[in-house]
């Protein structure tokens, strides 16, 4: 009886250390979200004290200042145009790469997924020489058919993982209805990646959503390109005295991420948490 | 022998595009990066001229800050590894256990994760500067008011804390899904055989625990080799050179001094370092998995 009530005493000494520790872990954001809508005077005078009045004027000055709607719309597309790439080219390959073993597709699978080795500090000088020949730097579409490079890699290793679990049965019998190999991918084997084609999905989206350097090295300045984080950098470093519209601009940069997160947050950790274990 | 021609045709067909993509994005840059390497080029100049190894001399040498800066990021990986996946590991025991919330909670530790590195930086110079002067005003407790991002010494402890906050939450759901699989039988067995709550965690857990502890000190340990982003908004690698990670020399040499083939060099030699280093930890790794493997396969004969 006594031992128990000392293990509940326990526990929830526990649950208040935990909770306290997850408040102070956040409390930055917190800081970022209440300085992003108070008066610069306020946030001279006292950082830590809630806005006494919710100055929404930084954030509209923000968005027109930033062109935040374009931001947005280039960031999305450079992040759609890379996914769709990523994942039909991973998966074709690794599709056939479990299914039909011979010479040619040993050798594929290593081509294609050793470079999951190459940091990309290391090619990354070359490759800014090679896509500005080839107009690929500067333009949104170039930016996200660069990304499918990137990701292919690593994305066939996990999509190759995971084809091994698809029993063969299932397309031969595709194979004995008529359907040629494309046709069975299409039609039988794709469908059945989906939880996997949705790890990919997650754990692709939020690195080329965040990522920074190859958006840094390509866009040359050209507005056009431009994503959220990159540009929320440079508008720092532009107001890097002036904190209220910083602060409010990476607010707005890190919004659409907060948003999907807390209505996607379950499939989330769960795409994360596969991708690394396979990955 | 129809159908063996078509199998040829249709793996070369569904794989082509990988190989392409794969051959345009690393491996033409990672064999033209090897001879601009051996060249003196400023990036601008019609022709890149050969000179050899020179590079590397010079690269090798004081003057050049390339052994500076890996001295930095071996520190930087060694702390970074050690704390993301004590302090992970710690907070997912503790948030294994049913309460209510508990979920809200390790969400809260997860959003650092999801938000860029570069926003990361800026948030915690934010609070570095402007926030932590506040609190000492408060509080006037004394290490608020230390000169983080000032000081070389002090600066190197921050770049590493906030690597570590912004990548907790990722180590942290990766433990909570190996604890997770840890089977309960196990562990009431050993609470019957009277192991107290430390001795089950150390002899029971973590070993069962290995799967998760490999790929979180791999993937921690990859990343660490790399960083660039949250040091670059954070520190600027300042004071001084104090911060300046390889990848961020790296990046330097080529597109701020613009010396291309000096910068090549570097990065050559940075992914030479870094595969010898992952693969000899997973080597390592591996032998250790193997002795524990043969060891229970022994206990079990």
């Amino acid at each position: 009886m006594k031992l128990t009530q000392k293990r509940k005493i326990k526990k929830a000494i526990l649950i208040i250390f935990m909770v306290l520790l997850a408040l102070i872990y956040v409390y930055p954001i917190f800081l970022m979200c209440i300085n992003a809508v108070k008066p610069f005077g306020e946030v001279v005078i006292d950082v830590i004290k809630l806005p006494s009045k919710p100055e929404w004027g930084n954030l509209t000055y923000v968005i027109n200042k930033m062109k935040y709607g374009k931001l947005f719309f280039n960031t999305l597309v450079i992040t759609v145009i890379g996914i769709l790439g990523i994942v039909v080219f991973s998966s074709l390959a690794a599709y056939i790469m479990d299914r039909k073993k011979n010479r040619y597709t040993q050798i594929a699978k290593a081509i294609i997924t050793t470079p999951m080795l190459i940091p990309f500090q290391t090619i990354m000088i070359p490759l800014l020489k090679l896509m500005t020949t080839l107009h690929f730097s500067g333009s949104k579409i170039g930016l996200g058919i660069q990304y499918w490079g990137f990701g292919v890699p690593m994305a066939t290793f996990i999509f190759y993982n995971f084809m091994k679990t698809i029993p063969a049965e299932i397309d031969e019998s595709a194979f004995m209805d008529g359907a040629g190999t494309f046709k069975t991918y299409r039609l039988v084997i794709f469908p059945l990646l989906k939880s996997v084609t949705f790890t990919v999905i997650v754990i692709d989206v939020m690195w080329i959503w965040n990522d920074f350097l190859l958006p840094l090295l390509m866009v040359n300045g050209s507005n056009d390109t431009k994503t959220l984080v990159l540009s929320a950098y440079s508008f720092v470093g532009q107001f890097n005295t002036q904190w209220h519209y910083a602060m409010a601009s990476m607010a707005l940069a890190i919004l659409p991420s907060i948003i999907v997160f807390i209505f996607l947050q379950k499939y989330i950790v769960e795409g994360v948490v596969a991708g690394a274990v396979k990955g | 022998m129809g159908r063996k021609k078509k199998e040829y045709f249709d793996s070369v067909v569904f794989t082509i595009p990988a190989i392409f993509l794969v051959c345009v994005i690393f491996y033409i840059p990672f064999l033209t990066g090897i001879y601009y390497s051996l060249t003196k080029w400023n990036g601008i100049a019609k022709e890149p001229v050969f000179i050899g190894i020179d590079n590397y001399k010079t690269l090798f040498g004081s003057a050049s800050g390339f052994l500076t800066s890996m001295g930095f990021t071996m520190k930087y990986t060694v702390l970074f590894m050690l704390l993301s996946n004590v302090l992970a590991l710690a907070i997912a025991s503790a948030l294994t256990k049913k309460f209510r919330g508990v979920s809200v909670i390790r969400s809260m530790f997860f959003i650092p994760y999801i938000m860029s590195m570069t926003i990361v930086g800026f948030i915690w110079k934010f609070i570095f500067s402007q926030g932590f002067a506040a609190l000492y005003e408060k509080t006037s407790m004394g290490f608020l008011n230390w000169s983080w991002l000032g000081s070389s010494k002090l600066a190197f402890y921050s770049v590493v804390f906030v690597g570590v906050w912004q990548s907790l939450g990722f180590y942290i759901v990766l433990y909570i899904a190996g604890l997770q699989a840890v089977p309960l039988d196990v562990l009431e067995a050993a609470t019957i055989d009277g192991a107290g709550s430390f001795k089950r965690f150390f002899m029971v857990t973590l070993p069962l625990l290995k799967p998760s502890i490999v790929t979180c000190i791999f993937l921690s340990l990859t990343n660490s080799l790399k960083v660039f982003d949250i040091i670059l908004a954070l520190t600027k690698g300042g004071p001084g050179d104090a911060t300046y990670s390889a990848t961020m020399d790296i990046y330097r040499e080529a597109f701020q001094k613009n010396n291309y083939g000096l910068g090549s060099a570097k990065a050559i030699v940075f992914f030479v370092i870094v595969l010898i280093i992952t693969q000899v930890v997973m080597k390592l790794m591996d032998r250790e998995e193997g002795d524990t493997a043969k060891k229970r396969k022994g206990g079990a004969e």
